[in-house]
Order: C-alpha cells, then sequence, then structure tokens
C-alpha cells in the first residue's frame, strides 16, 4: 500500500462529503429513499466481505438482517426489554448463530454452500410466517421508532454513521492478517490450510463479523420503516444485495456502497418503468459479471488512479494498490 | 383411506412435474458442475411459450407442450453459448460464483420480463382433455393423468437416451471427467451445450404441463424452482435417477403433510420448511445424496 493519496481515495473522501451534505439538498423524500439505501448499503458491503473476500457465498445474508430486526423488536414486545438491552441482546445472537453457521459450513464451498445458505433462508423464512402468534407471520410485525418527530434525517444519518463505521471495522479487520489469511482461502482452501492458516477460525470470524454486520442493519431497518415482515428474506431480496454487490464490485468494501446506493437510487428514479427497471438489473447483472467481473467501482478507480500521472503507464497493472503514484 | 388415495395421487402428480424439473438441473449439475439458480424461470417461460403456441398459433394443447420443450431447449442453448461459454475459458477466475451470479441474474431478468411482457395476472392455458377420470374413490381429472403420463414418457425417453444413445453416452463421460472424454474425441464444450439444452426443454416441459393444472403467473416458477434444489440434493447432486425417485417422493410427502396436518397455514409452510431442512441435513452428514455416484462427491 502507498502513502500517497491516491485519486479513488479522493473519489471515497468526496462522496462521503456528497452523502453528508446531501439531506441540505434533497426533499424529503429523497432523504427517505437514502436512509433506505444505507440499509442495502450495509448488506451488500458486508456480504462483499463474506462473498468477495472470504469466497463464502452465502443466499443467508438477509436472513440475518431479518433476524436482527425481529430479534430487537420481539425481544422489546413480547418481553418487555428495553433498547439498551434488547440490541446487545440481539447482537450477541447474530454472532452465535453467525459462529454455528460458520461451523457447520466448514465443508462445504461453492454451489453446495449456496444451496445450504438457501434452505437455512427459507426455513427462517417458513418459520417467521408460520409462528404468527409471536411474529403475526405475514400480516407484519410493527416495531417502535427510534426517533420522535416525524423526520427521516436523523435515521439518514444514524444509516451514515452505520455504513461508515462498518466500513472502518471491515477494513480494519482486512489490515490485519485475518483479511490475507481469508484471501488466501478463497484462493484455494487446501494451500491455505498446508501453510498453517487456521481455516476454520477464520471461517467462523468472517460469518461472525458479516453476520453482526448485518443484523445490525435489520435492527435499523426495522426501527426506521416501522414494519418488518417475512418478505425481507425471500429469494429476491437477497438477489437485490447480490446484484448491488456484484454490480458495485463484489470485491471492494467502498464499491458495494455505491453499487447499493446506486442501485437504490436508479430503481427510485426509474420508478415510472415499473418491472423494466428489474428486467434492467438482471441484465447489468449478467454483464457485469460477463465483461467486469470485479463490478464496475475498482474498474472506474483504476482509471482515477491513473489519472495524475501524465504518460500512461506502458502495462496495465491488475489489481489494486500495486503501483505508486508517481507524483 | 379414500381421502389419502386422492392426496397421495395428488402428490405423485406434482411429484412427476418436479422430476422433471429436478432431472434437468441434475442433468447441467453432472455435465457443467454448475447449480443453475435459473432453472424455476426456464419452467415458467416454458408454461408461457405453450400457452402462447397454443393461443397464437393454434396448435393443439399437447403439441403446445412439444414447442415448449423446442422454444427452451433453444433458449438454453444459447444462455449457455453466450454467457456460460467463457467459464471455460481463463477468463473467469471464480468458475462457481459466475454461474451463480449469471443464472441467478437470469432469473431475475426473466420473472420481470414476464410480469412485463405477459403481465402480472394469471393465464391458464385450455385444457389437454375435459372432464374427470372417477374409478372407485379415485377422482382425477383428466388433465393431471395426462400430464402424468407425458412426464412419465419424457423421463423414460431421458433415461433411454442418456442410457442407450452414443450422445448420452458422451454426456456420461464429459459429467465422469472431462479431461478424459476430451482424449476420446468427445468436445466438452458441445456436451455442455447440449446438456444445458435439454436441461431448458425439460423445465419447460414440465412447466408446459402444469399450466392448464395450475394457471401461470411469471412467479410460478420460484416454489418448484427451491423444491428441484432440495430433491437433487436429496436424490445425489448429478444422478437423473436419484432426482426422479427423489421428485416423486417429495411430491407425495408434501401432497400428505399438507392434507393431514392441522391448520393449513402452518401445515403448508412447515412441509416446506420440512424439504428444506432434508436439504440441510443431508449435505451435512452424507453429501452424495442417497443416490448419489462417487465421482460427484465434494472435494
Amino acid at each position: 500500500m502507498s502513502s500517497h493519496i491516491k485519486g479513488s481515495q479522493v473519489l471515497q473522501a468526496l462522496l462521503l462529503l456528497v452523502a453528508v451534505a446531501a439531506p441540505a439538498l434533497i426533499g424529503p423524500y429523497w432523504i427517505h429513499v437514502g436512509a433506505l439505501a444505507w440499509y442495502y448499503a450495509l448488506l451488500a458491503a458486508s456480504w462483499a466481505l463474506l462473498a468477495g473476500y472470504a469466497g463464502q457465498f452465502s443466499f443467508a445474508h438477509v436472513a440475518f438482517a431479518a433476524l436482527g430486526g425481529y430479534g430487537s423488536a420481539l425481544l422489546t414486545l413480547r418481553l418487555g426489554l428495553p433498547l439498551a438491552l434488547a440490541i446487545p441482546l440481539t447482537l450477541l445472537i447474530a454472532m452465535v448463530l453467525g459462529a454455528l453457521m460458520g461451523a457447520l459450513v466448514l465443508r462445504l464451498s461453492g454451489p453446495y454452500l449456496a444451496l445450504f445458505t438457501l434452505a437455512i433462508a427459507e426455513i427462517f423464512r417458513l418459520v417467521l410466517v408460520a409462528e404468527e402468534d409471536i411474529t403475526r407471520g405475514s400480516l407484519g410485525l410493527q416495531v417502535p421508532g427510534l426517533f420522535s418527530g416525524g423526520s427521516d434525517v436523523p435515521y439518514y444519518y444514524l444509516g451514515l454513521g452505520l455504513v461508515v463505521l462498518a466500513l472502518l471495522a471491515m477494513n480494519g479487520l482486512l489490515m490485519t492478517r485475518i483479511g490475507l489469511f481469508l484471501r488466501a482461502i478463497r484462493e484455494d482452501e487446501h494451500a491455505a490450510q498446508a501453510s498453517g492458516v487456521n481455516t476454520t477460525l477464520h471461517k467462523i470470524i468472517v460469518f461472525v463479523a458479516t453476520s453482526v454486520i448485518a443484523a445490525v442493519a435489520g435492527i435499523y431497518y426495522g426501527h426506521f420503516i416501522g414494519i418488518l415482515s417475512p418478505n425481507m428474506v425471500i429469494l429476491p431480496e437477497m438477489g437485490l444485495v447480490i446484484a448491488m454487490a456484484v454490480i458495485g464490485g463484489i470485491e471492494s468494501l467502498p464499491g458495494a456502497v455505491i453499487g447499493a446506493v446506486v442501485v437504490y437510487a436508479l430503481s427510485e428514479i426509474l420508478r415510472d418503468y415499473g418491472e423494466w427497471r428489474f428486467v434492467l438489473l438482471g441484465l447489468a447483472l449478467i454483464l457485469v459479471q460477463r465483461f467486469a467481473q470485479n463490478g464496475l467501482f475498482p474498474f472506474i478507480e483504476r482509471i482515477l488512479d491513473r489519472r495524475p500521472a501524465a504518460p500512461p503507464p506502458a502495462s496495465p497493472v491488475r489489481g489494486e494498490g500495486e503501483y505508486a503514484n508517481p507524483s | 383411506m379414500t381421502y389419502f388415495i386422492l392426496l397421495t395421487t395428488n402428490g405423485l402428480v406434482i411429484g412427476l412435474i418436479y422430476a422433471l424439473m429436478a432431472a434437468g438441473l441434475t442433468l447441467v449439475f453432472s455435465v457443467l458442475k454448475v447449480v443453475n439458480f435459473g432453472h424455476g424461470s426456464l419452467y415458467m417461460l416454458g408454461g408461457y411459450a405453450s400457452y402462447y403456441a397454443i393461443n397464437l398459433l393454434g396448435v393443439p394443447p399437447i403439441a403446445g407442450v412439444v414447442v415448449a420443450m423446442v422454444a427452451l431447449f433453444l433458449f438454453g442453448v444459447a444462455f449457455e453459448r453466450l454467457v456460460l461459454q467463457p467459464m471455460y475459458t481463463d477468463k473467469v477466475e471464480r468458475k462457481d460464483e459466475y454461474a451463480i451470479i449469471v443464472t441467478f441474474g437470469m432469473t431475475i431478468l426473466l420473472t420481470n420480463l414476464a410480469l412485463v411482457v405477459f403481465g402480472p395476472f394469471s393465464k391458464s392455458p385450455p385444457s389437454f382433455l375435459q372432464g374427470t377420470l372417477i374409478a372407485g374413490p379415485l377422482i382425477l381429472p383428466y388433465d393431471r393423468l395426462i400430464a402424468s403420463a407425458v412426464a412419465i414418457v419424457i423421463l423414460a425417453g431421458l433415461a433411454w437416451f442418456l442410457a442407450r444413445t452414443a450422445l448420452g453416452q458422451a454426456l456420461d463421460a464429459v459429467s465422469q471427467s472431462r479431461e478424459s472424454a476430451a482424449v476420446i474425441g468427445i468436445n466438452p464444450k458441445r456436451m455442455y451445450t447440449i446438456a444445458f439444452g435439454l436441461s431448458a426443454a425439460l423445465a419447460g416441459g414440465a412447466g408446459a404441463l402444469i399450466a392448464p393444472i395450475f394457471a401461470l403467473s411469471p412467479d410460478m416458477g420460484e416454489l418448484p424452482g427451491v423444491q428441484a434444489f432440495i430433491i437433487i440434493v436429496l436424490g445425489g447432486m448429478g444422478s437423473v435417477g436419484g432426482s426422479i425417485v427423489g421428485g416423486i417422493l417429495l411430491g407425495i410427502v408434501q401432497g400428505l403433510g399438507v392434507g393431514y396436518l392441522p391448520d393449513p397455514n402452518r401445515a403448508l409452510a412447515y412441509t416446506q420448511a420440512f424439504g428444506a431442512l432434508l436439504l440441510i441435513v443431508v449435505l451435512l452428514v452424507r453429501p452424495t445424496g442417497l443416490f448419489g455416484r462417487a465421482h460427484m462427491r465434494l472435494d
């Protein structure tokens, strides 16, 4: 990693500034859209860590979001716990279940892992639907808000804060040896194991970390929207998160965040086109995967990092941080 | 007893449709080593292909099934050539993820395209044959009877094709080892295309057969799609015979479950959850499934 300031870092700082300033410039409708986009951004970024960095292609990520939302809501509504206790307790449950998930899927990879996690998510959704007495099933569970007053602005900043915090935490994790080991596991699990990497521990770590972030996203979503339903866990919802991460950049955490915001904002801007938006989304997903596998953000990032140098480098270098900025 | 027979026969009909779906899915898995996450949308497409062939081209309802299979075969071939083929080059680094994402993208695309083009309201193609067969305690609409019979014919044809023809043997050879198959002069890439096309045709046929029984809707593929995953894991990933047995069993078990468990809402949810639980247990305990073949085991 170079200590020079890179074009991509400038871009990220600029985007953060825009995100902070945005509520002053956009109307309440778009603040609402933005606050919802943060929910998806949290999910897409943490899923990118799980699937992109660690190679654990999980379909159960939205189930952990629902676990968070329902967990904190049910603990407060049914058991009468204060929110300050319910939230940490929910996160603890998410950690335990995340660790359990990581431990269960140790031997599974690729399509097997995908099917396994899909089945877990499906069971969770069906239990939410069936146990109407507790979860109110498909009718939806009403959740009290966090802030008094009808404005979405506090939620917007809360969501933005959570996204920034999650990115910092995940980047911190990746900066340590854990990040290196995770990539090693993704590239070749057996080779990593043979080189002395504790693959079991690291898989569990990545599941715990990403499950907690997903649960945080779910808690935020529940209190913001005010109603939870089992539809949080349906396959198209997971598909949306996958599409956001893949289009933004499955191996880039900020890329996944940008992917989430852009996809969600576009789906609102193009609301008049109805289902055509999702036709476009499916097409974009296939095309990005077919022609720019690392997503669009790393693609732009590479161009930006190259820009300050007057003559283009003789040979294109793949990967990030591979060469220092000559300025 | 009558109720039991009724539930069993209804379950059997659905089970045969599941078997068609799962046989195609498992065929693709065994030859391409890819799980097609868009298999359910091919089933949906088959239903609509048959509907429009019958209503716009005026073909008889049974021929609609054939039209659907041919149309889906062509679609499968095109999709495999355009989108999946790059997987076998060095351009794609992580092949498993690539395949999951593009087939999942296909589902998003097709389901929503169907919503736009075919409309959100359910459509019903004409019956294969009006009326109901009543034999003692058995009450069976002809539609279900014919759908079952055609499904059995297709499955038998598939089994014969895979076991007795040179092309079927070539597919099996590639599924066992693509390198060895290439050595003896089989072009694996051609086999991938054929397997994917065949699989799409089977899904399309299943969709066309179910269309007169349940109505068509753009999201009709979701549930059978998930069931097909369960079946191929249960039957052993890559085993066509296993997927047929697994499909029929799952159809019957679910039919009985919904019929006998109290509280219909819960029964419906938990019979589906039971299938998913079965998938989890099988993957954890016996990843090769009940009829798994040794070369398909996890590596």
